[in-house]
């Protein structure tokens, strides 16, 4: 019974230095629902790829040919680009690409079609963006030379079928027509579901998981100012065991995680809708929200233990900032939080096993992209708790001599 | 009474020890001044007493019984005031009262009677619910020695209690103390300002390199000199120095 009312004492005293902790309070609700409402949006087209393309390109066609205008039309709709006006002249159309305009402009030249079957070699000439990455402009690239050689050959059939009296060669390549490709998803799960995630799917857990290790500011704020100004050794000399101390820092912290888990999940799916997102998507039976909800209370337990050792090293409240912050920015880094891991080169995403960010995020999308249940997230969820104990161990190890003179 | 028999205990065993066979015995109902130069071994014995460090030899009684058993029998008997505000600035001064004598584990009805008493012991009503951080260097003392008094503690043991504050606020401490232990409650009192411990120590002991130099009745010990001029006398500095 005394050690329930020495809890209750411990966890009521938390709870209210965290209330009027408005650093704490920032750190922990405000940076991660901006970050999540900014990210979601900022990173809506290169994850969902269902929004308006925002690179454009243009036709300039000065051959004004049936051939060219064959051409300008089979490049009338190119995936994840958007078709903009053709520039009035080649000069015009530089001067857009040169201001970012444009990210691409097709000129097709005068003598174009004339050009086709004889000694010279048609000349379309590509103006590109330098910034525009290497992989879209290959890709573009490769889409206007296909485009051009089925115009080529089109058109070389014609001259071939009106020279031996077979003016149904022209119509060859329409009869065959193009090869079908049939694209299929693979997933190690029944449906199917596609495995990389939405702008939501990928920023509210990963916002949420960064902002719950952000414990570290207001744990550190009391944690310190009770070793340095005696309140330990008083809470000692009260015959207050350390062990209880933790155990009242750690409960309070864990329910203030699980209630930033709440407040974040709603924003994703209510607020950003609001502002023009797309609304975070949630499984919808038991056992998959089950599984996250475990997958929150593991990322507490490695939280708030990351946290009383980072309180536990520092000896002011500005070095545990500095720590705790730098410490989280860089797991954050290499944990697949600020730049998604599929976005990252081989080379890289085999430093993310090295944060407990990446496990708890991969734990998160395992639930959400591929229908998992706590067996799937269960491998992550002991990597945390053990990351958290053992920090918590290495915490109290550190305190052993601060409580004991 | 309050038996301190040959206690000693040493940091490091490459230092020299902090406690060097301690012996004392602090009379029950008494208020007794403990005196020693910086490093002298004053807030190690507090800290034995309190339980915080373990002597590597000696031994404690109060009343007959071992330090343990007595404790063990009534956990709350004995408290600290330590030299530092060991409170929580964030928390009104009530909250911080409530804190302290949850943690002690006294029950909710208990705690609020308690609070109340420590409150109006220490004059803190007007103030109950203001935070600890914004409080003056005076009544954070008051607030210091108010969580030393939930509880209700037969044992007081006061490190420096009156450090840092204005006349005024040293003068209503020490009434305080002084009505604190005229309840039949023992107070072990350290300070440096040596005419506090002249004007409401009945008993006073000056103690350094861990050594009990001298020991007995304040009037006793002074004779018809000034207690400046024994401890002087006895130690071979100035107690500021």
């Amino acid at each position: 019974m005394k050690m329930f009312i020495q809890l209750a004492a411990l966890w009521k005293k938390e709870w209210l230095a965290f209330a009027r902790d408005r650093h704490g309070l920032a750190a922990l609700f405000i940076m991660p629902a901006i970050f999540i409402l900014i990210m979601s949006l900022a990173l809506a087209d290169s994850l969902s790829g269902q929004r308006e393309p925002s690179l454009a390109y243009a036709v300039l066609d000065l051959d004004g040919t049936p051939v060219s205008h064959a051409l300008d039309s089979l490049l009338s709709s190119v995936d994840l680009l958007s078709k903009s006006a053709p520039p009035t002249s080649e000069e015009g159309a530089r001067l857009r690409v040169r201001d970012g305009e444009l990210a691409f402009a097709v000129v097709i030249p005068q003598g174009f079609a004339r050009s086709i079957g004889t000694n010279q070699t048609p000349e379309l000439r590509f103006l590109t963006d330098p910034t525009i990455p290497g992989m879209v402009r290959n890709g573009f690239r490769q889409y206007v030379e296909a485009a051009a050689t089925r115009v080529w050959l089109t058109h070389v059939l014609e001259r071939l079928g009106q020279s031996m009296m077979l003016p149904e060669l022209r119509q060859v390549t329409e009869r065959i027509g193009r090869p079908e490709i049939a694209i299929e998803t693979v997933s190690n799960h029944h449906n199917g579901a596609a495995v990389l995630p939405s702008s939501a799917q990928q920023n509210v857990p990963a916002w949420l998981i960064f902002s719950m290790f952000f414990v570290v500011i207001p744990i550190s704020a009391v944690f310190i100012g009770e070793r340095q100004h005696g309140t330990l050794q008083r809470l000692r000399a009260q015959r207050v065991s350390f062990g209880l101390v933790l155990v009242g820092k750690f409960a309070p912290f864990v329910l203030i995680n699980q209630i930033q888990a709440v407040v974040m999940v709603a924003i994703g799916r209510w607020f950003v809708p609001l502002c023009g997102g797309e609304a975070l998507a949630l499984p919808g039976n038991v056992a998959a929200l089950t599984a996250l909800s475990m997958l929150s209370l593991a990322v507490s337990v490695a939280a708030v233990g990351w946290a009383l050792f980072i309180a536990s090293l520092a000896h002011s409240n500005e070095q545990a900032t500095v720590l705790g912050g730098i410490s989280n920015i860089l797991m954050g880094a290499i944990g697949g939080i600020m730049v998604p891991r599929f976005m990252m080169p081989a080379e890289m995403q085999a430093w993310t096993h090295l944060s407990p960010m990446d496990w708890a995020l991969k734990g998160f999308h395992q639930v959400m992209l591929r229908q998992g249940n706590i067996a799937d997230v269960l491998p992550a969820i002991c990597a945390l708790v053990c990351f958290g104990l053992v920090a918590l161990a290495v915490a109290a190890f550190l305190n052993r001599r601060a409580i004991s003179t | 009474m309050i038996r301190l028999d040959n206690l000693r205990y040493r940091y490091r065993p490459e230092e020299p020890p902090a406690l060097d066979g301690v012996s004392l015995d602090i009379a029950r109902g008494s208020i007794h001044g403990l005196l020693g130069p910086n490093g002298a071994g004053k807030t190690t014995l507090i800290s034995v007493l309190i339980g915080l460090l373990t002597p590597k030899e000696g031994r404690i009684t109060i009343d007959g019984e071992s330090l343990n058993e007595w404790r063990a029998a009534q956990p709350n008997a004995i408290a600290l005031v330590p030299q530092d505000y060991a409170f929580y600035p964030i928390l009104t001064v009530a909250e911080n009262l409530a804190f302290f004598a949850g943690a002690q584990g006294i029950p909710r009805q208990e705690r609020q009677r308690q609070c109340d008493r420590a409150l109006a012991f220490s004059r803190l009503e007007a103030v109950v619910n203001r935070r600890a951080g914004e409080l003056s260097g005076g009544l954070r003392r008051r607030l210091n020695l108010a969580i030393g008094l939930t509880g209700e503690p037969d044992v007081l043991l006061l490190d420096e209690p009156t450090v840092g504050v204005d006349s005024a606020s040293r003068r209503f401490l020490l009434e305080t103390i002084q009505q604190f232990a005229a309840t039949g409650k023992t107070v072990l009192y350290t300070s440096h300002y040596m005419e506090e411990v002249e004007a409401v120590c009945s008993d006073v002991t000056i103690i350094d390199h861990g050594k009990v130099l001298l020991t007995g009745p304040t009037a006793e010990v002074k004779g018809d000199r000034t207690l400046e001029q024994v401890f002087m006398e006895f130690t071979g500095h100035s107690l500021r120095d």
